[in-house]
């Protein structure tokens, strides 16, 4: 991540969570944070629990961040940073449900607005590497139409998220975990599209070291040797046996225009 | 065939009761900086090392970008790190590490490192690799935390022992692993135990023609792989401590460990300029040193050879004193307290100390911070006396400092810059430490990486 795109995510994320942008130059940016931030990033439990029980007006703090080392004032804030860590973290916990409306002009008379399901997904292929893919699928929860590249199709639109005038939602035909589950099943047929060499091969290293291992706790006997062997054993499994984890990072429903897709 | 595909659906709960409750949803723009987020740490391939993205302020070398990448795609993170000394063993520990970390390969780390070192290596992984590493104090830690670094010695004692063979790690990272060469201790034993999935051993001693060691050591972290001890030592040893086939030996080796060597990194080291500088004693110097061998004929038993009183002799009039003093206020014997007391004598006339004066002179040349090592800790008290009174500030610094001590000593050498403030003579104030000798190793390492 170059630092000009972590300087705009650190200026959208703090406008998003509601907190005042107090100086924003090229490669700074000094923030106040709102109380909820301030609990969620500064880490002072103690200073939230005295003030709640005192009554007292809460101060929250204030961030400065810059984005080049040479900069004068403020943390500096680069990929590897605990801090921009945080931050991910706290727009993914804060960014996992949606419910938007496309913001359409209606030429008189009542425009219909369909119902999606739109997932993120995240897919990791582990042994003992591992590789992510993420994909974003869309479901007409009115028709049953799947589209792919859905967050980037959605992303042009404009949306709102209050019903606009003159709009009506269609109620959905699919129920959103029936949805779910088709999205899961695209998914699946995905994977199984995917060249498996990887797993194969890490088969192949599980059998040799597998192998390796039981020859060489054959001769010895006892309850000890069978514990360790058997410890042993299961180490091999976590370390090479192959797995995929499907999870969603975020989703929501989504009501569109029938021209949206 | 493709794996077994794990969905998760911990997501879809809250969905409905979101959708019963109307809300509460998320902002816009919040959502798109989750996906954004969640784009910017996948990882799109198993091969490569992403932790250098992730670490712009460190100096990685070539050599152990390799060795990290190597230990993980080749070795599919079980391995022996035996680079020479000072080449970065603890920099490539620590790119694996994040690399694991970073990818979700491992999330529960073990890092065994002798008791001086821990709070170094907790240091280093959180100032430069940015892993919240936390040494172990309470028996609590071992569960709560997920990156733990204590000494192999408070691990395996109770009740440590038992919670730390109860946890499932990712990786179990072990330093100065040539200590656990002989299987028959509680400490290799431990080691054994420890459920591993992915295991670094970091040894700086060259293993490969010690077969006892290679073998123990390999076996520590792939049982098996080597067979059977009886088996392996028939193939291998020829005589009693050669080795044979070694070609073949080597070609096994190579799979699991990885060593390099100063001359194979390309690299221009800081070439060091050793000089052994012959002091001459002065004549009561010398009377002192002599008068030692007056207690060659005498029955002393403590354990104390002579051979030790010279070494003391040599470094310092105040260590042989301490030990002489020790001798005199335990025995009665006449004869024998007769020669200790005429020694003390000796000691109470040397007014010098020729390799102090030596050192003042080559510490006022070197006009820049310096370490000294010194094998007695009277030496070391003295040494810090005689240079305050020539107007030079030193840090001691020993092993049986508490961590906080040690810390703090640590704090003082590297954050006060010879030359910040000037003593009433107008020369510059040096810093020098003083350190017991066992702590070079380290302090080499140190320098070079700066």
């Amino acid at each position: 991540m170059k630092q000009e795109a972590i300087h705009s995510y650190l200026e959208d994320f703090f406008r998003a969570s509601g907190c005042d942008i107090l100086d924003l130059r090229p490669r700074f940016i000094k923030v106040k944070l709102t109380i909820e931030m301030d609990k969620k990033l500064m880490n002072r439990p103690f200073y939230w629990h005295y003030v709640e029980k005192i009554g007292a007006r809460p101060e929250t703090q204030t961030l400065a961040f810059k984005t080049d080392p040479a900069g004068e004032e403020g943390d500096f804030i680069h990929f590897g940073s605990p801090r921009l860590h945080h931050i991910f973290s706290l727009s993914k916990e804060l960014g996992r449900y949606v419910r938007l409306y496309e913001n359409a002009r209606s030429n008189g008379g009542n425009l219909p607005l369909y119902p999606w399901l739109g997932l993120n997904f995240k897919i990791s292929f582990q042994c003992d590497l591992k590789r992510d893919e993420l994909m974003s699928l869309g479901i007409n929860l009115f028709n049953g139409t799947i589209v792919k590249a859905f967050q980037e199709t959605v992303e042009a639109l404009p949306l709102s998220p209050k019903i606009p005038d003159y709009c009506y939602t269609l109620a959905p035909m699919i129920k959103p975990l029936s949805a779910v589950n088709r999205l899961f099943a695209v998914i699946e047929a995905f994977i199984h599209r995917q060249d498996d060499a990887w797993a194969l091969e890490a088969r192949e290293r599980l059998r040799n070291d597998l192998e390796l291992l039981e020859r060489f706790y054959e001769d010895m006997e006892g309850d000890a040797y069978r514990d360790a062997f058997e410890k042993e054993r299961d180490a091999l499994m976590e370390q090479y046996k192959p797995r995929i984890h499907v999870s969603i990072i975020n989703g929501g429903l989504f009501y569109l225009t029938g021209t949206a897709f | 065939m493709q794996p077994e595909i794990h969905f998760d659906r911990s997501w879809c709960e809250a969905l409905d009761k979101r959708i019963n409750q109307d809300g509460p949803w998320a902002n816009w723009e919040m959502y798109k900086l989750a996906y954004e987020a969640e784009k910017q740490l996948a990882v799109p391939a198993f091969s490569g090392l992403v932790a250098p993205n992730h670490l712009p302020d460190l100096d990685v070398l070539p050599h152990q970008l390799e060795a990290a990448r190597t230990v993980i795609e080749d070795m599919h993170g079980k391995a022996i790190l035996a680079d020479e000394v000072g080449l970065g063993k603890t920099i490539e520990a620590g790119l694996i590490m994040k690399e694991y970390l970073i990818r979700g390969l491992a999330k529960k780390i073990l890092v065994l490192v002798p008791a001086s070192l821990v709070l170094q290596w907790t240091k280093e992984l959180n100032e430069k690799f940015y892993i919240p590493a936390v040494p172990q104090k309470k028996a609590y830690v071992w569960e709560a935390c997920d990156v733990v670094i204590s000494s192999i010695d408070t691990a395996k004692r109770a009740p440590h022992a038992d919670i730390v063979l109860r946890q499932d790690y990712d990786l179990v990272v072990i330093d100065e692993a040539h200590k656990l060469k002989n299987h028959k201790t509680k400490n290799y034993q431990f080691a054994r135990q420890i459920k591993k999935k992915f295991c670094l051993l970091l040894t700086a001693t060259p293993i490969q023609n010690r077969l006892d060691e290679l073998y123990y050591l390999v076996t520590l972290l792939k049982p098996g792989y080597l067979g059977d001890a009886e088996s392996f030592f028939k193939d291998y040893r020829s005589g009693k401590n050669r080795v044979k086939n070694e070609e073949k030996l080597r070609r096994l080796i190579n799979k699991v460990m990885v060593r390099n060597r100063r001359a194979d990194t390309g690299l221009n080291w800081p070439k060091r300029h050793v000089q052994s500088i012959e002091i001459s004693l002065t004549a009561e110097e010398r009377a002192m040193y002599e008068a030692l061998s007056t207690l060659k004929n005498a029955e002393f038993v403590e354990g104390f050879s002579l051979l030790t009183l010279q070494r003391e002799a040599c470094s310092s009039r105040e260590a042989l004193y301490v030990t002489i003093k020790r001798m005199l206020d335990r025995h009665t014997a006449p004869r024998l307290r007769d020669l200790l007391t005429s020694i003390i004598e000796k000691i109470q006339a040397v007014k010098t100390n020729s390799k102090a004066e030596k050192a003042l002179e080559i510490i006022r040349r070197a006009n820049d911070k310096v370490i000294i090592f010194t094998e007695y800790r009277a030496t070391q008290l003295y040494l810090q006396w005689f240079l305050k009174q020539h107007g030079i500030t030193s840090v001691p610094f020993r092993g049986g400092f508490k961590r906080s001590k040690k810390d703090w000593m640590r704090t003082l050498f590297e954050k006060k810059r010879p030359g910040a403030d000037r003593d009433g003579g107008g020369g510059r104030r040096h810093q020098p430490a003083i350190l017991p000798p066992h702590h070079q190793l380290r302090l080499a390492m140190e320098s070079d990486a700066d």
